[in-house]
């Protein structure tokens, strides 16, 4: 019950902190207009040059993959890395720890809560904007798609919060953990489908993003497919499957990094 | 002269301090290329995919590449000050920087080192290479290389010291520069042969992204003369321009006087 509170106490000071200054939304909007604007118009040219269907997917369905990936980058939450490594680096783990809250749930709920109002607002608008534009793929209607979107975004950002954590945690052990969080975020920015749509993947490197973790934390963009009515529980399994091996990591690596810090004082 | 002579000497201090901590310094130079590569993958795959597109090849985009990493590089590791303007304005550090008696600009920008940027040009520096051997260039095209990486550099620094400069327009500043920033990098990392039309002007004349990565490599391919004579023109345009709005700027600065002293 207290963590729920804490929870919710979290998400609606820092939604309200979002409204009042505007600044953020402005800079995630230049962010995605830069992105995702300029992905599509290349994007609708290359399907148009090529007949409007390349290897069996249809711009429609690559401008909708392509908008779930940019739509759930808003949230932010591979910033948990830094922030945590920035807790290491100036001490301010020890105050936090001192406090009668899980530190790295607190880090989590503390992140959604940031980029939560940004998402929204652009996710609405931006959404309604692509469908104007371009309309709606025919999978959006089926029944499978409207069940399993809002669990495999759930499983997403669990599964981003978890890995980006870990990232993060090592900041207990090296001093820069800048090199691993760019690898990993480079990782999943590749197998998550950002600027090449999964269905234009080779075969090999579909394969990698099915089963690696930085695959299936963006398995959202998957959603959109008709592939994904045949196959989402498999990739349920294999999401579910690296929460388990990743959270297990993460609480255990939490364990040690507890006892790796030192209170300095001052 | 005083002012270059001072630059090189806070570059090379700057250089040695980073250095210090050998570990985390080449950490960040590695890891930087390698996170780099990313690009080449995803552009890679992209052509093998659909295609060749307005006649930009996959060599054609790892020269894309190495002009955009090495630019950035240069900038942002010994200009690595000027990222840093955000926090100096908001934080009330900028006095210390008004109070010294070298040139303001030239002062701030080296007042910090980018020690991941020296991933970037090492990358930049290979990219060009290979893209040099893929394309087999000539005596002419490699010297037209090196003359368009000091172009896209003083280009890129225009920019970053246009964008960085708008921290003394808002409060809170940190986020919007980083937004504007990235709406001009990313254009400039995309296949240039998405770029055609009205998209093709915008990215070229008024977010000048393409001039850093896709015109110059246009340049190389075609040996254009007109573009070599335009870019040279839009160099010395946003040169100008960006000293201008830095000083212009500047004046909207309010001390926040922190009695900090600079701390």
């Amino acid at each position: 019950m207290k963590a729920i509170r804490l929870a919710s106490k979290i998400l609606k000071t820092l939604t309200k902190d979002r409204m009042h200054y505007p600044e953020r939304l402005i800079v995630d909007t230049l962010s995605v207009l830069a992105r995702f604007g300029v992905l599509i118009t290349l994007y609708s040219y290359v399907f148009k040059i090529n007949g409007g269907v390349i290897n069996n997917t249809t711009f429609v369905v690559a401008a909708w993959s392509m908008f779930f990936y940019f739509s759930f980058m808003i949230l932010g939450l591979r910033n948990i890395s830094k922030v945590i490594m920035h807790d290491v680096r100036t001490g301010n783990v020890e105050v936090l720890f001192s406090k009668p809250i899980s530190y790295i749930f607190y880090r989590f709920w503390w992140q959604i809560g940031l980029g939560l109002y940004s998402f929204v607002v652009i996710t609405i608008v931006g959404g309604l904007t692509l469908y104007l534009a371009i309309g709606f793929p025919s999978t959006f209607a089926s029944s499978i798609f409207l069940f399993t979107v809002p669990f495999v975004f759930l499983g997403g950002v669990i599964l981003s919060l978890i890995l980006y954590g870990i990232v993060g945690l090592l900041a207990f052990w090296i001093q820069d953990i800048n090199p691993v969080f760019w690898i990993v975020d480079k990782a999943v920015m590749i197998l998550g489908g950002s600027y090449l749509p999964v269905a234009l993947f080779p075969l090999i490197m579909y394969k990698i993003a099915l089963y690696s973790p930085f695959g299936a934390s963006q398995f959202l963009t998957h959603s959109v497919y008709e592939s994904w009515q045949g196959n989402w529980y498999e990739l349920f399994s294999i999401q579910f499957f690296w929460i388990i091996i990743l959270g297990f990591t993460l609480y255990f690596m939490f364990r040690g990094a507890k006892k790796k810090v030192s209170v300095n004082g001052g | 002269m005083k002012e270059i002579k001072f630059a090189l000497y806070a570059i090379k201090k700057n250089i040695q301090n980073s250095a210090e901590l050998k570990t985390s310094f080449l950490m960040n130079v590695f890891g930087m290329a390698i996170n780099n590569t990313a690009f080449i993958i995803i552009w890679v795959f992209f052509v093998k995919t659909v295609g060749v597109i307005n006649g930009w090849t996959a060599s054609d985009i790892i020269g894309l590449l190495g002009f955009q990493a090495i630019c950035f590089g240069i900038v942002l590791s010994i200009g690595d000050g000027l990222r840093r303007l955000p926090d100096l304005v908001s934080s009330g550090s900028f006095d210390r920087f008004l109070l010294s008696p070298k040139n303001l600009l030239v002062r701030i920008a080296t007042s910090s080192f980018g020690p991941s940027a020296v991933g970037d040009t090492i990358f930049g520096i290979i990219c060009l290479i290979f893209y040099g051997i893929l394309i087999h260039a000539t005596l002419y095209q490699i010297l037209l290389i090196i003359f368009l990486i000091i172009v896209t550099t003083i280009i890129f620094l225009s920019l970053v010291i246009i964008i960085y400069s708008t921290s003394f327009l808002f409060t809170d500043s940190d986020q919007v520069t980083t937004g504007i920033f990235n709406f001009f990098l990313t254009p400039s990392l995309f296949n240039g042969g998405a770029f055609h039309g009205l998209m093709k002007f915008i990215f070229t004349f008024i977010v000048p992204s393409l001039l850093v990565g896709a015109i110059p490599v246009e340049i190389v391919r075609d040996i254009s003369i007109r573009k070599i004579l335009l870019i040279s023109a839009l160099t010395v345009f946003w040169f100008f321009l960006s000293i201008k709005i830095f000083n212009k700027c500047v004046k909207k600065y309010e001390s926040s006087n922190f009695m900090t002293f600079g701390n």
